[in-house]
């Protein structure tokens, strides 16, 4: 059996518009003919079935959860052909309570699912679950805007998935204790962020540079800005590449950009997937863009010489 | 070479890039990590200001280093506007002969490159040099020079008639003396 391309949404802060971005790339990608499924992971404000006009979801994830339903028959029709949605669980006030073996089942539900990708919206923060969901993506994406406080937690939310990996491979390479005696004793060593930890380790010995030549060389997040305004706010995924580079060491992928659109949450509050009712919106053919530089791993060109003018002029 | 390219990847530029798109990069780049865009302020501990006059400086060296190492590779290849300033036409006008050295004296005076008139004439610079220095035998038939120094002279805004006039008698005595050699 095939096995689905799985795209983890994340990003650390709450209201950057994950939910929108993973149903409106789910709906653009079903629409090129793709079998695409959806899942809510975000267990404590589920949410993504209402982009599809459903109020009150027949299945969700409790049914998995709680009375032991395989995935594969929680599945909802979205109203799109091609396009599947598993709901998290509505209401659900215990949203940690979630144990290790249900995660590892659920981890295991999701890769034997029959599509061709697999889209998993993300809840806000940087809980292990979260960062775990994240990690098992084939594409993992953050979705941020062009405000201090959302890149604040999106750097926090990258370097905190770059460090759990690491903390996993070196586990499997009986190193684990090695690198928590390193954090532990960072003052001495003169370690004061996460990439002098990865200098630091690199340079202790050949063995663990390979370990990262060979297993974290593939660590790339793709980077999506969202609610762009102004031109400049189109250039923060350009220096986003740029600062994760240069100072956290770590390479991301600039794949797109949406611009703020009042029609969006128009149809947000109407209940009319957006990508299918609002085929005028500009945003329409970024998401399009974004999604295929996802599929392909490319940046977004932008022209760099973009001045602080009106966005509306840029289509 | 190999600091070359880490050159380039300090201003994040591939090895193919000109020297235009790198002063572009490095000016952005610098403007980028010396304010307190919502990119940089948002990195915290991340950025301190060791960490930012350590990178603006290698930035700056970077930059430096390949300036020099394109500037003399590849010298800008545009058409300088020729100034024609009062005293400058007043000292041509009084040139009583427009030969090779006239020419290269007026063209230096200018502040012209012969690889300047190259990238606007594509006419090889050895050839314009043979001009300047009399070399004649670099010109087996008039018709080749005449249409050379026509160029070369409406690149510098000269008389064309006039210089070509003085000019080529000269070539023409040369060729007619060695043909009776």
């Amino acid at each position: 059996m095939k096995r689905g391309k799985i795209w983890a949404v994340g990003g650390g802060k709450g209201g950057t518009g994950k939910s929108f971005i993973t149903s409106s790339m789910g709906t653009a990608l079903a629409l090129k003919g793709s079998k695409t499924i959806l899942i809510d992971a975000d267990l404590g404000g589920a949410n993504l079935h209402t982009f599809f006009g459903l109020n009150r979801p027949r299945y969700s994830l409790s049914d998995f959860f709680d009375k032991k339903v395989p995935l594969q028959e929680i599945i909802l029709q979205s109203g799109i052909p091609n396009l599947g949605l598993i709901t998290g669980s509505i209401g659900s006030l215990d949203s940690e309570g979630i144990n290790h073996a249900q995660k590892q089942k659920l981890f295991r539900h999701i890769r034997t699912l029959d599509a061709d990708h697999i889209l998993i919206d993300l809840g806000a923060g940087t809980h292990n679950n979260t960062l775990d969901t994240f990690l098992l993506a084939d594409n993992m994406i953050v979705v941020t805007v062009p405000e201090i406080t959302a890149l604040e937690n999106m750097y926090h939310f990258i370097k905190s998935a770059y460090f759990r990996k690491m903390k996993f491979i070196f586990k499997t390479y009986n190193l684990n204790a090695t690198i928590q005696d390193l954090w532990k004793n960072r003052a001495s060593h003169n370690i004061s962020s996460l990439k002098d930890l990865i200098t630091h380790l690199k340079e202790s010995s050949d063995h663990i540079r390979n370990i990262f030549d060979s297993e974290m060389s593939g660590f790339a997040v793709h980077i999506i800005v969202n609610q762009v305004r102004t031109p400049r706010d189109i250039l923060v995924g350009l220096n986003l590449k740029s600062v994760c580079m240069n100072f956290m060491g770590l390479p991301v992928i600039y794949s797109g950009y949406s611009r703020q659109d009042d029609a969006v949450q128009k149809n947000i509050n109407s209940k009319e997937p957006f990508m299918i009712f609002n085929r005028l919106s500009p945003v329409v053919k970024e998401v399009k863009t974004m999604t295929e530089n996802i599929l392909t791993g490319t940046n977004i060109s932008v022209r760099k010489d973009l001045d602080d003018g009106c966005l509306s002029k840029i289509l | 070479m190999d600091v070359y390219l880490k050159y380039y990847d300090l201003l994040e530029q591939p090895p193919e890039a000109t020297l235009e798109e790198i002063s572009k990069n490095y000016s952005d780049l610098k403007t980028l990590y010396s304010g307190d865009s919502i990119e940089i302020t948002a990195l915290n501990s991340d950025f301190s200001q060791e960490l930012q006059q350590d990178y603006l400086s290698r930035l700056d060296d970077a930059y430096e280093k390949l300036k020099l190492l394109l500037e003399n590779k590849k010298p800008v290849l545009v058409k300088k506007t020729v100034i024609m300033d009062d005293s400058l036409s007043e000292w041509i006008n009084s040139i009583k002969c427009f030969t090779g050295v006239a020419l290269k004296s007026i063209r230096e005076r200018m502040g012209v490159d012969l690889k300047d008139i190259f990238a606007a004439t594509r006419i090889q610079p050895q050839y314009l040099e043979d001009i300047e220095n009399e070399q004649f035998r670099s010109f087996r038939a008039e018709v080749y020079l005449r249409s050379y120094i026509v160029e070369y002279t409406r690149f510098l805004s000269l008389d064309t008639q006039k210089v070509l006039a003085d000019y080529l008698p000269r070539y023409r005595k040369f060729h007619g003396h060695n043909a009776d050699t």
